[in-house]
């Protein structure tokens, strides 16, 4: 449907032609290395593919162009995400498409085209986003030396007594570190400070 | 389009906030006519706002605007971050609205006086005001603690709901910065990361190199030996996976950890 829709749209624009049309991921990530064409038209909604893959493999494939995100999400977080790749339009299903030339001759001339409303849920969405780094932020800070090494060895799996081996400490000193550590993370089992750690970009699970 | 959902928020029939303010409505705003929902009684109390800016014009301005509204009032008014704080721990009023002038400079500049807003006053919501503040110096503003941005160059009607809606602690961006919400989670992410990767030590290094001096006069201004620096250098190049300099502090400026250049 969205093909039949932007075929109409770039017909009616004088200077704007498609030059590929794909139906999955592995092949919009071809087309975009290979032709890279000025703007890409992305239903973000395809069948095998999460929409924030579709529009990562393309940036991470150096593909630079002007990007119109089509979806039939509308919620903050889902225009937030698309934002971060990037995208200069963002429309929303099915209502959108009918400003589809539209957005796609105002991205040429390098505006950006968002409806206010999708715009106003990004932006709290960056709130919440900023709220999160900031105390983050500050939990780490709050961290000493010692207890971030240690959170790096319960990470690793190891138990108390070869976390004090490793630090040449002994294991009650350890748990002493441990329970202050749990304090500030405000978690209760090595999993939660683990998980915890990592949603705080302390560790990376591997 | 479909309606989006907004989490917290009462159903628009409403006229007040739960804080008893009115809720900011559309192009109605500035009109006095008396609406249905102004028949209601009156909010019980006006909702305060501080406002602290190093230009005089503009608090002149902003209080013009904010004492045409009925629902609104300007508490205090000051033209220097130290003067904020003091006026601030006058004002006897549990929620005011601090707004922020990102051109506040010097030792308490606008990121000193947000973050002390923070640290004493929590309940109180901020809002930054610039002046075609890029992306990253609005990144700054939010990471450090700042509820909003707006630009100062908006239309004033869009200003008085852009206070209204700090107030409830719904972030607001104003002005261009709108458009470059990506760019601005990057810079936030960034400094995250610099924060998470960097000691507090390093990130001093790192501010004070990214002034263009010599390891000497960074070591002499710390008051550190210049063996300390270079090994601090070294250091922050590893963590941050940079091989010189100009990459550190460049990825330092697109984060708003140091400011290159003037930013109002």
């Amino acid at each position: 449907m969205i093909l039949g829709v932007v075929r109409l749209a770039c017909d009616a624009l004088p200077d704007v032609e498609i030059v590929r049309e794909v139906d999955n991921a592995p092949d919009a990530f071809e087309a975009a290395t290979r032709i890279d064409p000025d703007i890409a038209v992305v239903d973000l909604d395809l069948a095998d593919t999460e929409g924030a893959d579709v529009l990562r493999g393309l940036r991470d494939r150096g593909f630079a162009g002007r990007i119109v995100a089509v979806s039939e999400r509308v919620d903050g977080q889902a225009v937030f995400e698309a934002m971060r790749f990037g995208v200069d339009a963002y429309l929303a299903k099915p209502d959108g498409l009918r400003r589809i030339g539209e957005a796609i001759r105002r991205v040429r001339e390098g505006e950006r085209v968002l409806d206010p409303a999708l715009e106003n849920a990004a932006v709290l969405e960056l709130g919440r986003f900023a709220r999160q780094a900031r105390e983050s932020s500050e939990m780490v800070s709050s961290l000493t030396r010692r207890e971030r090494e240690i959170l790096d060895l319960l990470a690793e799996g190891l138990t108390m007594k070869q976390i004090g081996r490793r630090l040449g400490i002994s294991p009650r000193t350890v748990e002493t570190h441990v329970a202050k550590l749990y304090r500030k993370l405000a978690v209760r089992t090595r999993v939660q400070a683990v998980a915890k750690a990592a949603s705080l970009g302390l560790i990376e699970l591997r | 389009m479909a309606p989006i959902v907004r989490q917290g928020r009462q159903s628009p029939m409403t006229a007040t906030d739960r804080w008893g303010y009115p809720r900011a409505t559309g192009p109605d705003l500035m009109s006095r006519r008396p609406t249905p929902e102004a028949a209601a009684p009156a909010p019980r109390r006006k909702l305060g706002v501080v406002l602290v800016d190093p230009l005089p014009v503009v608090r002149a301005g902003v209080a013009l605007l904010i004492d045409e509204r009925a629902d609104m009032e300007v508490l205090a008014e000051a033209g220097d971050g130290l003067d904020g704080i003091e006026q601030l721990a006058k004002v006897r009023r549990s929620r005011v609205v601090v707004l922020v002038g990102l051109g506040l400079e010097g030792d308490h500049d606008a990121s000193w006086l947000i973050r002390t807003v923070r640290e004493r006053f929590p309940e109180h919501a901020l809002l930054a005001m610039g002046a075609n503040a890029d992306p990253s110096t609005v990144s700054h503003a939010l990471f450090v603690g700042a509820d909003g941005y707006v630009d100062k160059n908006c239309d004033p009607t869009e200003f008085l709901v852009a206070i209204q809606k700090v107030a409830v602690r719904e972030m607001v961006l104003l002005g261009p910065a709108a458009a470059a919400v990506g760019e601005i989670a990057d810079g936030i992410e960034l400094r995250r990361d610099l924060d998470l990767r960097l000691t507090g030590r390093e990130r001093e290094v790192l501010a004070v190199a990214a002034e263009g001096l010599t390891a000497r006069q960074i070591a002499t201004r710390l008051g550190v030996r210049e063996r300390t620096v270079t090994t601090h250098l070294a250091r922050i190049y590893g963590k941050l996976g940079v091989g010189n300099r100009l990459a550190a502090v460049r990825m330092a400026a697109r984060s708003g950890l140091v400011t290159v250049g003037a930013n109002d």
